[in-house]
C-alpha cells in the first residue's frame, strides 16, 4: 500500500500541495483528478522522490527510494522516448534500468507489441512510429517489468477509444495481479469505468477521497433521468425541480433541491400511469468534477 | 549489471554507432590518405619531368654520377639525341654532359630552365670530388703525401641540455597535444551538451529517474563519453601506427621517414607518455562542465550555446599556453600547470621541455583527478534538479531554481 500523509509542497510563494493525505491500496486502482495546475503531477513527482517535500510518503512501509524503484512503473504526462533507438533497444534499455535482464525481456516484446496492437516492428526506430504507437511503446515500457506500484500521468490522453480500451484492459490486468495503481485523468468516463477509488485535488487541496460509490453518494441522489412527452417548461414546474437539462429527444435530467423528494416528483409526473424512464441517481463524476472544480468560480 | 554501467554502455554504443562519430574518427585518416595518394601520384607522374639525363663519353664517370644521384637521373637516356627528344616531349628536365678534357672534369647542363639548386650543389660536389681524384692520380703522390692531403677540417657541436637538436620535436609535440586537446574537447563538449540538453527537453529523464538515481545516471553518462573519447584516442594511435606501416611500403616516404627518424621518435615519445593522460583527463573535465551547461539550458536549440562556457575556457587556456611555448619555466606556467582546466595544456608543455619533475607531474595529475571526482560528485547531486525543471526563464533563475529543486 502507498501511504501519503500530510503532503505539502511549496514552490516559492505558490503552494502546490497542501496537507494532502490518501492511500493507494494494493490490487486497487485510484484515479487522481483535478484541473490543470491542481497538483496532480507534483503529487506524482513527490511520490517518485523527484522533489523535496514535507509530509510522509511510504510504500510497503518504506520510503520511496532507489531500493524500490525497480518495482515501480511510471508513465509521465508528456510522452517521450529516445527517437534514434529501435523499439526493442528502447524497451530493453529501460527494462534493464529496472534490473530486468535483456534475456528475460526480449522474448516478451512481440507479445506486448501484439497486446497493444502496435503498428510497427521491434526493429523500427522509435522516430519512425506514429505518435499513438510511440505512446503504446511507452506504456509497454511502463508495464513490461511487472511493477507492483504503477503511476500513470494522463495515460489516456491522445488515445482513441479502441486504444483506450486496450490500455484499460492492461490496467485492469495489472490490478488483478495485485499492483497498486494510481493514474490521473481529465476523462471522467475512463475514471469511472476503471477506478476503484477516487481522489480529487483542487489548487493543491484534497477535496474528494473515497470509492466511486462513496464519492457519488456524498452528493445524494439529486438527479432524476426521465423520458417523457412533457415539454421542458412543464417539467420545470414540478415540485423540488430546480433545473431541467434536455439530453436529447424526450429525455431530460431533473435536478432536485432535495434528494428525498423523488417519490413526490414520480407521483406528479406519472399520475399512476406508465412512464418510459424514471431513474433517480447521484450526480455523475463529470458533474461532481465540475461542481468541485467550479467552486473557485462561484 | 550496475545501472551506471548500463547507462555508460548505452551512451557509448549510441555514440560510436553514429555516422557522425565514424566520420569524425576516420576523417583524419581519409585526409592523410588523400594527401599521401595525391603526393605519391604527383611524384610518380612528375618524376620524369624533374629528372635529368647524364651523357658522357666516360662510362665510369657517368656510372659513378648516376650511382650517387639515382633518384634524380633517368639512366635509360644515354645519348644527346635521345635526351633532346625526351626533353622536347617534356619528359626530361634537361641533360648533363660530363667530360674530361686536358685533365679537367667539366659538366654542361642543357635545359629550357635553370637547374634545381639542390641538384646544382650535388653536381658541383661531384665535380669537385672527381677533379680531386684526377689531380691526386696525376700528381703521383706517395701514400704519406696522399694521407696528408686527405686530412679534413673538424667541426663539432656541443649542445647544452639537448635543446637545439630537439627543438623541432618539442614544438611539433606541443602543437600536436594542444591542438588535439582543443579539437577533441570542442567536439565532445558540443556533443555532450547537445545530448544532455536534448534529453532535458523531453520527459524521458522522468522515466529514467524513476528507475535510477541522478548520480548513477550522470556518472554513467560521463563514463560513456569518456569511453568514446578513449576509443577515439585508441583509434588514432592504432590507425596512426597502421598508417605509418602502410606508408613505409612506399620508398619515397620510407626515405623521408628514415631521414627524420629521430625527430619522429621524439614526437611520438612526447605523445605516448603521461601527456596522453593529461590530454584525456583535460578533455574529460571540459566535457563535465559541458554536461553541466547542457543541463542548464531551457530547450534543445540552446545546446550549442550551452557548450560555449567550456569552449571559451579551453580557448583561454589554449591561447595562454602559446606565449609560454618557449618559456615553460616561467612562474605563471608553473602555477597554471597545477590548476585544473589549465594543467592539461601547461603540464604537457613543461614535460615536453623537460622541466617538470616526477613529483610535480604526480601532484598536478592528482589535483586534476581529484577535481574531476569532486566536480562529478557535485554536479551529480544537483543534476536531477537541473534536468527536471524545464522553465524557459533566465539562465541564472534556472540555475538558482535547479540548485534548490531538490
Amino acid at each position: 500500500m502507498l501511504e501519503i500523509q500530510h503532503l505539502h509542497k511549496q514552490f516559492g510563494s505558490v503552494t502546490a500541495l497542501d496537507d494532502v493525505s490518501f492511500n493507494v491500496e494494493d490490487g486497487q486502482i485510484t484515479g487522481l483528478i483535478g484541473q490543470n495546475g491542481s497538483g496532480k503531477s507534483t503529487t506524482f513527482h513527490s511520490i517518485l522522490n523527484f522533489l523535496k517535500y514535507d509530509g510522509t510518503i511510504r510504500w510497503q512501509n518504506k520510503p520511496v527510494t532507489e531500493s524500490v524503484f525497480d518495482r515501480i512503473g511510471y508513465l509521465p504526462e508528456e510522452r517521450s522516448l529516445m527517437p534514434k533507438l529501435t523499439v526493442e533497444q528502447q524497451i530493453v534499455y529501460l527494462a534493464r534500468l529496472k534490473n530486468k535482464p535483456a534475456r528475460e525481456i526480449r522474448p516478451q516484446i512481440d507479445n506486448w507489441l501484439e497486446k497493444f496492437a502496435v503498428k510497427g516492428k521491434k526493429t523500427d526506430q522509435i522516430k519512425s512510429l506514429s505518435k499513438g504507437n510511440q505512446q503504446k511503446v511507452q506504456l509497454i515500457v511502463t508495464l513490461i517489468h511487472q511493477p507492483e506500484l504503477i503511476i500513470l500521468d494522463e495515460p489516456f490522453s491522445g488515445l482513441d477509444p479502441v486504444n483506450a480500451d486496450l490500455l484499460k484492459n492492461a490496467i485492469l490486468e495489472a490490478r488483478d495481479q495485485g499492483a497498486a495503481i494510481i493514474f490521473s485523468s481529465h476523462n471522467m468516463a475512463n475514471v469511472e469505468s476503471v477506478c476503484d477509488r477516487l481522489v480529487m485535488l483542487r489548487t493543491g487541496e484534497l477535496v474528494l477521497n473515497g470509492s466511486i460509490e462513496e464519492v457519488r453518494n456524498q452528493f445524494g441522489k439529486s438527479e432524476v433521468y426521465v423520458t417523457t412527452p412533457w415539454p421542458e417548461t412543464r417539467l420545470a414546474k414540478l415540485p423540488h425541480v430546480v433545473q431541467v437539462t434536455h439530453i436529447r429527444d424526450r429525455r431530460f435530467v431533473l435536478h432536485l433541491d432535495d434528494p428525498t423528494a423523488g417519490p413526490e416528483v414520480f407521483e406528479q409526473l406519472t399520475n399512476g400511469k406508465y412512464i418510459e424512464e424514471f431513474s433517480q441517481q447521484p450526480p455523475t463524476l463529470d458533474e461532481i468534477f465540475r461542481m468541485k472544480a467550479g467552486i473557485d468560480h462561484e | 549489471m550496475n545501472k551506471t554501467w548500463i547507462v555508460a554502455a548505452e551512451t557509448y554504443l549510441r555514440q560510436v554507432k553514429s555516422w557522425s562519430f565514424v566520420i569524425l574518427v576516420l576523417s583524419p585518416f581519409f585526409l592523410l590518405g588523400i594527401s599521401l595518394g595525391v603526393g605519391y601520384m604527383s611524384a610518380s607522374t612528375g618524376s620524369n619531368q624533374q629528372r635529368i639525363a647524364v651523357i658522357s663519353d666516360r662510362p665510369a664517370l657517368r656510372k659513378q654520377f648516376i650511382k650517387q644521384n639515382k633518384d634524380d637521373i633517368d639512366a635509360k637516356v644515354q645519348t644527346v639525341s635521345a635526351a633532346k627528344k625526351k626533353s622536347a616531349k617534356n619528359k626530361l628536365a634537361g641533360y648533363l654532359v660530363l667530360s674530361t678534357n686536358q685533365q679537367r672534369v667539366s659538366a654542361v647542363y642543357h635545359s629550357d630552365d635553370s637547374i634545381d639548386s639542390s641538384l646544382k650543389i650535388q653536381i658541383t660536389s661531384f665535380l669537385g670530388k672527381s677533379q680531386q681524384m684526377l689531380n691526386v692520380q696525376n700528381a703521383k703522390l706517395s701514400s704519406k703525401q696522399l694521407t696528408s692531403l686527405s686530412q679534413q677540417p673538424v667541426f663539432q657541436q656541443k649542445i647544452k641540455k639537448q635543446s637545439g637538436g630537439s627543438n623541432i620535436a618539442k614544438i611539433a609535440s606541443f602543437w600536436i597535444i594542444v591542438v588535439m586537446i582543443y579539437m577533441i574537447m570542442v567536439t565532445y563538449s558540443s556533443v555532450t551538451a547537445q545530448e544532455i540538453a536534448s534529453e532535458k527537453g523531453t520527459k524521458i529523464m522522468e522515466i529514467i529517474f524513476s528507475s535510477t538515481t541522478a548520480t548513477c545516471y550522470f556518472f554513467g553518462k560521463i563514463i560513456g563519453v569518456m569511453m568514446v573519447i578513449l576509443t577515439q584516442i585508441v583509434v588514432y594511435l592504432v590507425g596512426g601506427f597502421a598508417f605509418l606501416e602502410a606508408a613505409m611500403q612506399l620508398d619515397k616516404i620510407k626515405d623521408l621517414i628514415n631521414q627524420n627518424a629521430s625527430l619522429l621518435k621524439s614526437i611520438v615519445g612526447n605523445l605516448l607518455n603521461v601527456n596522453l593522460l593529461f590530454m584525456f583527463l583535460g578533455v574529460v573535465i571540459y566535457t563535465i562542465v559541458s554536461a553541466f551547461s547542457g543541463a542548464l539550458v531551457a530547450k534543445a536549440e540552446d545546446a550549442p550555446k550551452a557548450a560555449q562556457p567550456a569552449i571559451y575556457l579551453s580557448m583561454i587556456a589554449f591561447f595562454l599556453t602559446i606565449p609560454f611555448e618557449s618559456n615553460s619555466e616561467a612562474l605563471v606556467a608553473k602555477i597554471l600547470s597545477y590548476v585544473p582546466f589549465f594543467s592539461s595544456y601547461f603540464m604537457p608543455l613543461r614535460i615536453i621541455n623537460g622541466n617538470a619533475s616526477a613529483l610535480e607531474i604526480s601532484i598536478s595529475l592528482l589535483v586534476l583527478i581529484v577535481s574531476i571526482g569532486l566536480l562529478m560528485t557535485y554536479i551529480s547531486r544537483i543534476y536531477e534538479g537541473l534536468i527536471l525543471q524545464t522553465d524557459d526563464t533566465s539562465f541564472f533563475r534556472r540555475l538558482r531554481r535547479g540548485l534548490s529543486y531538490k
